[in-house]
């Protein structure tokens, strides 16, 4: 595209009571492009201009006003690229003139004197013209053919619900289910917790409806007795692979190397093609992950609903309980298997079991509950404590728990349940269950009726977890580079993981999506909505597949990593990094990109040492353009030239933390010019060697939290900077340069007002250093 | 504290209490806010949240034989800010009412004085006694004529003949409840931890109930009641009112008994002022009582409430009325009002170990032993 420029200056919201923005239309002129301003560019008269603008031919506007994370609908045009400089919240707000004083007429004569303000407004400005000129309108990536069709694994509530709603939304579906019939879990219970208002009592199984509505619909196909042995390529065109469970095939999905095989004797690592023939020769029997399934079933996206099963407790592990030697002592699954049969009868001898114990934590050191418990098993337990109630007259319940969780409605059922003058409840820890006659004897401590008390007990039921499939297989098989499973991060106990603060149903491989009891325990009513919440994403994927754009988070974004391969040196590092498993590589090493994968954070363009990755819109050239572009006074300018300190700011959360600063005229240094990037991850350490170079004194990277709690939008770009940013230290050293020139900080979005402290203290330990010995050359 | 304490719940007792007014008692979920809340617990095992949960597991041992339950005064602070609705006061109230009939023999009466179809009965008994004994002794004289004088109609000898053994019931009945509940309200406090003493020193407490006796005589505790300040006033009003024609009542006992001298006394006699007085204290306060009831939408008020203050009003007024019409000359109403005021008094001394009213022993009681075993209340 040919580009003709213009360049817009708004005065309006305190802009040009700030900054001279005459003198900003000067700078605009001097690099030969037209310059208007106006006194308020969103409004109609001012939109008007703009159009007539873009009429004119304009087709790359600077439009310097406010953030680009307001009024972006407003200020877009199609076919055209917009730059938005960020004068508002960015240079007036939060650096308000009654604390950054506008020179007055005598200052403005002595040429010794700046502005401050005034000067932060013009390098924007100035980075905001680099950067139009290094970029380019993106262009969707199409797929030859888009398969609209959604797998769903797991024929149980959650998996069944899911395909009504995909199918009700027009959607082909195909649900696999490994056992014979569809209904999982539900189908082999007694009774099942409410799933509407008044939310009191617990119910019949549902399942049979969900069955029922199942057959009904004609888009949904069901395979029973089947397995996924792999799913190939990327959404809007899987290729997938079924098989009998237990069956072993070509196709069955192969895992990646670990770790130790990876390096020759002396522990270095293996050249490309030597991995690859060790690849093949570890999963032998198995075809390559870019082998294509002739005979494989396409799809366009995947629900994964394989569910859970019931915590099977080790030999001994609640000996203290009696589990494993007193056959009275069951598991909640059992005792529902139990009670599914008719009338709750011990294991042991077939009599009644008119006095039941249930316990909802193992142990007398902490107050966890049972491994994989949660809310559902509080529920179980008030339900299966109503079994009791309902088989005997003089039947008796105790809930011996240390958290009783009964989220949102479900409190209702709690109070019912409550109400029971058979069910009796407390706060404590089950110290030991022992044999007591022809009965079992319960031992609490710390309760709310005392220090200790003993309970007879006809039953013991013990509250333990739902397992998702997920912690003892990959289930969904993927043929990834990085393996069959989602990548276990170690945070979610073997749980699909998934962001869930933030985005549900998410896991780190696009176009998949997780629903119910694999995500966490949830009750059946969690379970369906969940599935709709999966089953809405996977349409989400497959209209953005559609329209050649991002589906999650940077929605809509219709930009993708362009790979320059004849540079590439099959380093691996994009393939190993990319937090979505989006890049593959072949038999020699080289990447091959799966655009349709790619969530477009940009964490390859960050990790190429080559700098072969690039967006048409975020480039390593744009932002380094934008660096460059940055005035950088040294001493030839001033007797005291001030200091220059970049930020790179991720735009998920940081970016806006500013903007909120500004919004709250909550100020900061005026010596820092902030660039906004998409991710850390994406932060390519050549910016930071750039803003050294030339000049600037320190370079400050603000992101999101990791760790435990991370916050990171694309999982791991908070940490990869960091990783990053450590390795940079040796080169930094070879320049005589201090390693304390470059940092990184964390915040949360709502950290706003952390912000001066967080920037003005660097900027002081930057000042305690001096200026970088490279400014002016 | 009992090593290891073996629960065994009591539907039949937790039934109980839900319907003697405890009925919110399985709504309470153990945050203890009525704890905290609650102006006169002590600060060692406060009431009412273990007395709540106890309830809800119907554990009687806990409750029956427990001094903290006497503690309480039903200031309902508790129980308006209850986030659960579960009314604490109300069912410390019930386990207080369950507690009376328990530890009050014979068991048969103390049922059918918790039962509003036994009322005509319970009643109808005194009435028949006055009539029967009047016949067999000749002390009734149903055609008074002359001046009114109420001695001329039944004679006092019949109303001593009544009134004595029917005191002399209540104390023994007091006295065996009593020496149980002590035996209990001590065994509690061992089990729970709430006193280091380890038996009853008989002296040592009586020296207690006297310190105890003045705070009761102000008052002092139930005015420290937040939500239900203005009962302190009425149920002192009341109070009072039976303690001054309790006082009358000894003094013209003695009066006619050594002196010989009979009624009805002067109106400038000082002790016909106290009478007076104690008279329209319990008529007022009786209806005040009966007023805040009323009010109190959110305050469960039982039979046995309604008995109580009835019982009160029916007193003050019956015998306020009797003097007004003797004073006024109308002979055959005031001979009636005279009569159903006797029974009256007949049914407060023979029913008051299993009535309402028995909290009067049991909560004194309580007091004493909560200052003796040394629980800061």
């Amino acid at each position: 595209m040919d580009k003709k420029f213009g360049v817009y200056i708004c005065t309006g919201c305190g802009i040009g009571e700030s900054i001279d923005t005459a003198k900003l239309c000067d700078l605009a002129e001097e690099e030969g492009l037209t310059c208007k301003t106006h006194s308020m560019f969103c409004g109609k008269e001012g939109l008007d201009l703009l159009k007539s603008e873009v009429e004119g031919g304009v087709n790359t506007l600077v439009l310097a006003a406010c953030s680009r994370r307001v009024n972006y609908d407003i200020f877009r045009f199609d076919g055209c690229i917009v730059d938005r400089v960020n004068l508002r919240e960015g240079v007036v707000w939060s650096h308000p003139r009654a604390q950054f004083p506008a020179l007055t007429e005598e200052e403005k004569e002595d040429e010794d004197k700046f502005d401050r303000v005034q000067m932060m407004a013009e390098d924007y400005l100035r980075m905001g013209m680099a950067r139009v000129e290094r970029i380019k309108l993106p262009e969707p990536y199409q797929l030859d053919t888009l398969n609209r069709k959604i797998l769903i694994i797991g024929g149980g509530v959650t998996g069944m619900s899911a395909a009504v709603d995909a199918a009700k939304a027009g959607y082909e579906v195909t649900i696999v289910e490994k056992e014979a019939t569809l209904g999982g879990y539900a189908a082999k219970i007694r009774k099942q917790l409410p799933i509407k208002d008044p939310y009191e009592t617990p119910i019949p199984p549902i399942v049979q409806s969900c069955i029922d509505a199942v057959e009904q619909q004609s888009r949904i196909s069901v395979r029973t007795n089947a397995v996924v042995a792999r799913i190939a390529g990327q959404p809007g065109e899987f290729t997938v692979t079924f098989k009998k469970p237990g069956e072993k095939i070509e196709f069955d999905v192969p895992y990646p190397l670990p770790e130790e095989m990876m390096v020759d004797e002396s522990g270095k690592e293996l050249d490309p093609e030597t991995l690859h023939q060790r690849f093949m020769e570890y999963n032998e029997g198995r075809r390559d992950i870019l082998t294509l399934d002739p005979d494989g079933e396409m799809f366009g996206a995947v629900i994964l609903a394989a569910g859970w099963r019931p915590y099977e407790p080790k030999k001994d592990e609640f000996a203290h309980l009696g589990f494993g030697q007193l056959p009275d002592v069951v598991t909640n699954h059992k005792f529902e298997e139990i009670a599914a049969q008719g009338k709750i009868l011990r294991p042991s001898d077939g009599k009644e079991a008119r006095s039941v114990v249930f316990i909802q934590s193992p142990d007398l050191e902490s107050d966890a509950d049972f491994d994989y418990a949660g809310a559902v098993t509080s529920l179980v337990a008030l339900k299966q404590a109503t079994y009791v109630r309902e088989d005997f007259e003089d039947g008796k319940s105790f809930i011996f728990y240390q958290h009783m969780r009964t989220p949102g409605l479900n409190e209702n059922f709690y109070k019912k349940v409550q109400q029971d003058p058979g069910i009796f409840m407390t706060k404590g820890k089950v110290a030991a269950v022992s044999k007591n006659g022809d009965g079992m004897m319960v031992e609490a401590e710390d309760t709310l009726l005392g220090e200790k008390l003993h309970v007879k007990a006809d039953m013991v039921v013990l509250a333990t977890g739902m397992v998702p499939l997920t912690k003892d297989e990959p289930v969904v098989n993927m043929a990834y580079r990085q393996g069959p499973a989602f990548r276990d991060i170690d945070l979610f106990n073997g749980y699909v993981d998934s962001n869930f603060i933030c985005f549900p149903y998410e896991t780190q491989r696009t176009g998949i999506y997780a629903a119910g009891a694999v995500r966490r325990s949830m009750t059946m009513e969690e379970c369906m909505e969940d599935a709709s919440g999966a089953a809405l994403k996977a349409v989400q994927c497959l209209e953005s597949v559609n329209r050649g754009v991002s589906v999650h988070p940077r929605s809509g974004d219709m930009t993708f990593p362009d790979f320059f391969f004849q540079r590439c040196t099959q380093c691996k590092r994009c393939t190993q990094e990319c937090p979505f498993g989006a890049i593959d590589d072949d038999a020699k090493g080289t990447p091959k990109p799966n655009p349709t994968r790619c969530r477009r954070c940009g964490t390859c363009m960050g990790a190429c040492p080559e700098r072969i990755i690039n967006f048409s819109d975020y480039s390593i050239d744009s932002i380094g353009s934008m660096v460059k572009a940055v005035g950088v006074p040294s001493e030839d300018d001033y007797t005291e030239p001030p200091f220059r300190i970049l930020g790179l700011v991720c735009e998920n959360d940081a970016y806006p933390t500013l903007d909120i600063a500004g919004l709250n005229r909550i100020s900061y240094s005026a010596d820092v010019r902030i660039i906004p990037i998409r991710c850390l991850g994406s932060m390519n350490v050549i910016w930071i060697k750039d803003a050294l170079s030339q000049g600037m004194d320190g370079v400050f990277l603000l992101g999101c939290k990791h760790g435990d709690d991370y916050q990171c939008h694309f999982v791991k770009g908070s940490e990869l900077a960091e990783i990053r940013v450590k390795k940079i230290g040796d080169a930094l050293a070879s320049l005589a340069l201090e390693e304390e020139r470059v940092a990184q900080f964390e915040v949360a979005i709502d950290d706003y007002p952390k912000i001066p402290k967080i920037i003005n203290d660097f900027v002081e330990q930057i000042e305690a250093l001096g200026p970088n010995p490279f400014k002016g050359f | 504290m009992t090593d290891k304490y073996l629960v065994e719940p009591d539907i039949g007792f937790l039934n109980e209490v839900v319907g003697l007014g405890g009925d919110t008692l399985k709504k309470c979920y153990q945050c203890a806010t009525c704890s905290v809340a609650c102006p006169i617990s002590p600060d060692n095992k406060p009431f009412p949240r273990k007395e709540m949960i106890a309830a809800s597991w119907g554990l009687k041992d806990r409750l029956v034989g427990n001094a903290d339950v006497w503690l309480c005064h039903n200031c309902g602070d508790c129980t308006t800010l209850c986030p659960r609705d579960a009314k604490p006061g109300d069912v410390m109230a019930a386990i207080r009412s369950y507690a009376i009939t328990e530890y009050a023999r014979p068991k048969g009466m103390a049922q059918a004085v918790n039962k509003i179809n036994k009322l005509p009965m319970l009643l109808g008994f005194p009435v028949a006694l006055i009539i029967i004994l009047g016949a067999i002794t000749g002390l009734v004289n149903w055609s008074p004529t002359g001046e009114i004088v109420h001695a001329k109609f039944i004679s006092t000898w019949l109303e001593d003949i009544l009134i004595i053994p029917a005191s002399i019931f209540a104390v023994v009945v007091f006295a065996l409840g009593l020496k149980r509940f002590i035996a209990d309200i001590h065994q509690n406090a061992l089990d729970a931890g709430k006193t280091d003493k380890e038996k009853i020193d008989a002296a040592e407490f009586l020296k207690a109930l006297v310190r105890v006796i003045p705070r009761i005589l102000k008052h002092s505790k139930f005015s420290q009641c937040g939500e239900n300040e203005e009962r302190a006033t009425s149920h002192m009003m009341v109070f009072f009112g039976f303690i001054g024609l309790f006082i009358v009542t000894g003094i013209f006992f003695v009066v006619l008994y050594i002196f010989g001298i009979h009624g009805p006394y002067s109106q400038l006699n000082p002790v016909k002022w106290l009478a007076n007085i104690a008279g329209v204290s319990l008529v007022i306060g009786s209806a005040l009582m009966i007023k805040n009831r009323l009010a109190k939408t959110d305050q469960v008020s039982t039979y046995k409430d309604w008995q109580l203050i009835g019982l009160a009003l029916a007193l003050g007024l019956t015998g306020m009325l009797t003097e007004m019409t003797r004073l006024g000359g109308a002979a055959g109403l005031s001979y009636t009002l005279y009569f159903i005021h006797l029974v009256f008094v007949f049914a407060l001394f023979v029913y008051l170990p299993f009535s309402k009213l028995a909290h009067l022993v049991y909560r004194t009681v309580a007091m004493a032993y909560a200052e003796y075993s040394g629980r800061k209340f």
